[in-house]
């Protein structure tokens, strides 16, 4: 597996923090955090990561609006993204893919088995 | 005309000498001339047009000239033309004699009707003509017709004075007034004669100065019964003077008569018909009723037969009347006795009324006690006709309508609830008008605009026939239910959501611990870390559980049905299910068959997975958990609900599929089985048979109420069989597309 940069958008820091360390621990790639949409949309335009966490649920600017915001500009729209959500429905999962994101992992999930999930979903 | 006869006679006398037969004919000459001047009738001798050429006297009387004067004149002047005698000769051939009436104007003025006899050519151009005066004799037939006439006149005009009255006593009056009148006579009395004999004076009309008899009473010795027999055979005494011996009358009775001043009397009887009578119709005889009479008092009078045929005409008109009288009187009975009856019926009528007051008044009663406990409900209830009216409501539908019970009343569903809202109300009003029991929430706009939610259960009144007549709607304000379990289903769903978060970062900070990369923990720190890790996705299953139930619960989900081949399903679940059952080392036996199902895959494959975890979590190693699934044809009308039988609840979601055909879906185990009475128990949530043995299984206490509320979303069943020892079956039914 080769090494890859992941970025994890999440206003709860526990939650930056363990899937950090789960990725880090099982594939060892490189993860980096932003705690609201606007900050990772703007690390996302710098460090052209290889794909993207999103959480749904966020104060100020959600998930949603986030994904949104990051297809709108040139250098994002190509990054694929997977949103982080606790609606865990069938039929949100399929107006999630309507939208056009990559993937949906639902919590609570294991951090551990996230390399493989994200592995699975974007067919690395 | 004397020169003819002799000539007719001659004839045979040819041979007689010519002196004697001189001699006769001067003989027969003075005898005719005598004959023609002394003969009643007037003769004149006419010529061709009508001119005398001789008259008599009589003729000479008859037009009122002297014979010189008349001579010469032409009788046509007197006859206006009509005598023709031109005619008249001219059918002598074949008529001998003409024969006629004339009137004549003479010429003393005097008018006279004549009748003629005219011989035409007694001699050549000379005619016979013989005039009779009979104008006197028709002035008297005129007198006697005149006279007649009158009588007829009186006739009528007493009959009809008789018959403008019914009452017999006032019909007997006017009769003696009015004979007494007509007659000039000084009594007229009716008699009436009583069945032993005796009389009685009914009616009289006397002049002032002779005594009065009317009531008087009579012994029968003055009207014997062999007279009365004559009477009653219509004898009729006319009797000028009592006491000509002539008339036969009895020493005693003219001494009778003669104390009330009587000279004169006439007897009529009046008779009653016997036929009449119903009780005799086999005798057709006439009884004497009473007699007719009139009285002359200061002289004897010779009666008339006018007087006498008035009297009996009158005496036939008071037969007639006692006919009539008679008649009268029975239909007066039957008018009684149908009066009575009329009276009869009247009362019970009456009696009806009152009773019918009563009980109205007694309903009316209940009605008002019945509205007063209704109106005391904060409920709205209604009895609403088959047209869709209102026939009662409380006051409750003031505070929510503003409208009073008396204006609602008579308005249709529509009026009352708005357009919007009737919609929503409209297919389960028809299902109570088609007889069943309905029960049903819904979100109503009130006219205001505020929005309520309702409770409604329409509860149909059938009657004898079986017809719908109407039904009952009871709704209920459950607004404040509804906004209570929003909130509860709010607050679920957040705090479902809100735990997920730290359950992520707990669970896969336990998991990072469980690796021992991040340092090597004793042999107690890892089984204390080992009960941490199994509690936390406890914890994890039994949020994801709530919050389904939940949102199943609530109506958030709409199951998204679309045909499915079952035999697909079950292979997945059993694929998902068999890592478990290698770990718990029971085999997994599935039996699929294509059937086609109407079902949302991702939660029957959840409903699937849960009875299968429970049976492999259930049974110990070695044992198996079978999977089976059959088609069926459903006589349980519980599966079909799409025509629900009458009086049953009528769902709020009718099933969508017009078909009973259904798949039966069975997981059997062979566990320890289930005990007869937690067997409908299992399913209500938290509910397990022995709740120690759920938490050692690591179980939530939800899975199967969340299968029985997905297969009800899905309008089928669900239920177990347990044979306790030997194992448990939980089977579910969900509606089938096809034959199988």
């Amino acid at each position: 597996m080769t090494t890859r940069r992941i970025l994890i958008i999440d206003d709860e820091e526990t939650i930056q923090t363990v899937v950090q360390f789960g990725i880090k621990m099982t594939a060892g790639w490189d993860v980096l955090t932003a705690s609201s949409g606007s900050k990772g949309i703007q690390t996302a335009q710098t460090e052209q990561p290889d794909a993207i966490l999103l959480d749904v649920m966020m104060p100020e600017m959600d998930g949603i609006a986030t994904f949104k915001a990051l297809q709108s500009y040139p250098e994002t729209e190509q990054i694929p993204v997977i949103l982080l959500t606790a609606k865990a429905q069938a039929a949100e999962k399929r107006q999630f893919n309507d939208l056009g994101v990559s993937g949906v992992i639902t919590k609570p999930f294991n951090s551990l088995d996230l390399p493989d999930q994200i592995a699975r979903i974007l067919h690395w | 005309m004397s020169k003819g006869s002799s000539q007719r006679s001659s004839q045979p006398r040819k041979q007689k000498s010519s002196s004697a037969i001189a001699g006769q004919k001067r003989t027969n000459k003075l005898l005719l001339a005598a004959l023609f001047e002394n003969a009643c009738d007037a003769i004149a001798i006419i010529d061709d047009w009508g001119y005398f050429i001789d008259v008599n006297v009589a003729a000479m009387q008859v037009f009122g000239l002297p014979g010189e004067a008349l001579v010469g004149c032409n009788v046509q002047d007197f006859t206006d033309g009509a005598l023709d005698i031109e005619q008249i000769r001219g059918h002598a051939q074949t008529k001998p004699k003409s024969l006629g009436e004339l009137h004549l104007v003479c010429r003393d003025g005097v008018q006279r009707d004549v009748e003629y006899t005219l011989t035409p050519e007694v001699l050549p151009h000379r005619h016979l003509l013989i005039l009779r005066d009979i104008s006197g004799r028709r002035e008297v037939m005129e007198n006697e017709l005149r006279r007649q006439r009158q009588r007829v006149e009186l006739f009528s005009e007493v009959t009809l004075k008789i018959r403008q009255s019914l009452q017999l006593k006032e019909i007997l009056q006017t009769t003696v007034t009015e004979v007494q009148r007509i007659l000039q006579a000084d009594r007229v009395l009716i008699y009436q004669v009583f069945s032993d004999g005796t009389g009685k004076t009914i009616s009289e009309a006397v002049l002032p100065d002779y005594p009065v008899i009317l009531d008087m009473e009579f012994p029968v010795e003055v009207f014997p019964t062999d007279y009365q027999q004559l009477y009653a055979q219509g004898r009729v005494r006319a009797i000028a003077d009592v006491h000509d011996p002539a008339n036969g009358l009895t020493d005693c009775l003219v001494e009778f008569v003669e104390q009330f001043g009587i000279k004169a009397k006439l007897i009529v009887p009046i008779l009653q018909n016997l036929n009449s009578h119903p009780q005799n119709e086999s005798n057709s005889q006439n009884q004497l009723w009473g007699l007719l009479i009139a009285h002359q008092c200061n002289t004897p009078r010779h009666w008339v037969d006018f007087e006498l045929e008035l009297m009996q005409q009158l005496a036939d008109q008071i037969s007639i009347a006692l006919a009539q009288a008679q008649l009268l009187e029975h239909l007066e009975d039957r008018v009684e006795a149908r009066t009575v009856e009329l009276k009869e019926v009247n009362r019970n009528l009456q009696q009806e009324i009152t009773d019918r007051m009563q009980a109205e008044a007694a309903l009316r009663q209940s009605e008002e006690q019945l509205r007063l406990i209704t109106n005391a409900l904060p409920v709205l209830i209604a009895y609403i006709d088959d047209q869709q009216r209102y026939r009662f409501n409380n006051q409750a539908y003031q505070d929510w309508f503003g409208r009073s019970p008396a204006e609602i009343d008579g308005c249709h569903l529509r009026d009352v609830w708005g357009e919007n809202s009737y919609q929503k109300m409209q297919p389960h009003v028809e299902a109570a008008l088609a007889g069943h029991v309905v029960t049903y929430e819904n979100d109503i706009l009130l006219n205001n605009g505020s929005p309520r939610s309702v409770d409604v259960t329409y509860i149909p009144d059938v009657d004898d026939q079986k017809t719908v007549k109407g039904f009952f709607a009871l709704t209920s304000d459950i607004s404040d239910r509804k906004a209570i379990e929003r909130m509860k289903d709010e607050f679920i769903s957040v705090v479902s959501h809100e735990l997920r978060t730290p359950l992520t970062s707990l669970h896969s900070a336990l998991k990072m611990l469980a690796t021992g990369r991040l340092g090597t923990l004793t042999t107690d720190g890892q089984q204390l870390l080992g009960i941490a890790d199994e509690s936390t996705e406890r914890l994890v299953r039994l949020v994801n559980n709530v919050l389904d139930l939940q949102r199943i619960e609530s109506g958030e989900v709409i199951m998204d049905r679309q045909a499915h081949n079952a035999a697909d399903l079950m292979i997945q679940a059993t694929e998902a299910m068999q890592p478990m059952a290698h770990q718990h080392e029971i085999t997994l036996v599935t039996q699929p068959a294509d059937i086609l199902i109407w079902a949302d895959c991702d939660y029957i494959l959840q409903a699937l997975t849960n009875l299968l975890s429970n049976a492999i979590k259930f049974s110990s190693s070695g044992k198996t958990v079978w999977l089976t699934v059959e088609h069926q044809q459903c006589t349980n009308p519980e599966h079909n609900l799409t025509h629900p039988s009458p009086l049953t609840p009528h769902p709020s979601q009718p099933a969508p599929l017009p078909t009973s055909a259904v798949a039966l879906f069975r997981v059997r185990d062979e566990g320890q089985g289930i005990p007869a009475d937690q067997l409908e128990r299992i399913f209500e949530r938290f509910q397990q048979v022995d709740s120690s043995d759920s938490r050692k299984k690591g179980g939530t206490g939800l899975g199967l109420t969340i299968c029985r509320k997905i297969i009800e979303q899905h309008d089928g069943r669900i239920w177990a069989e347990s044979l306790p020892g030997q194992g448990s079956t939980f089977s579910f039914t969900l509606p089938a597309l096809n034959g199988g």
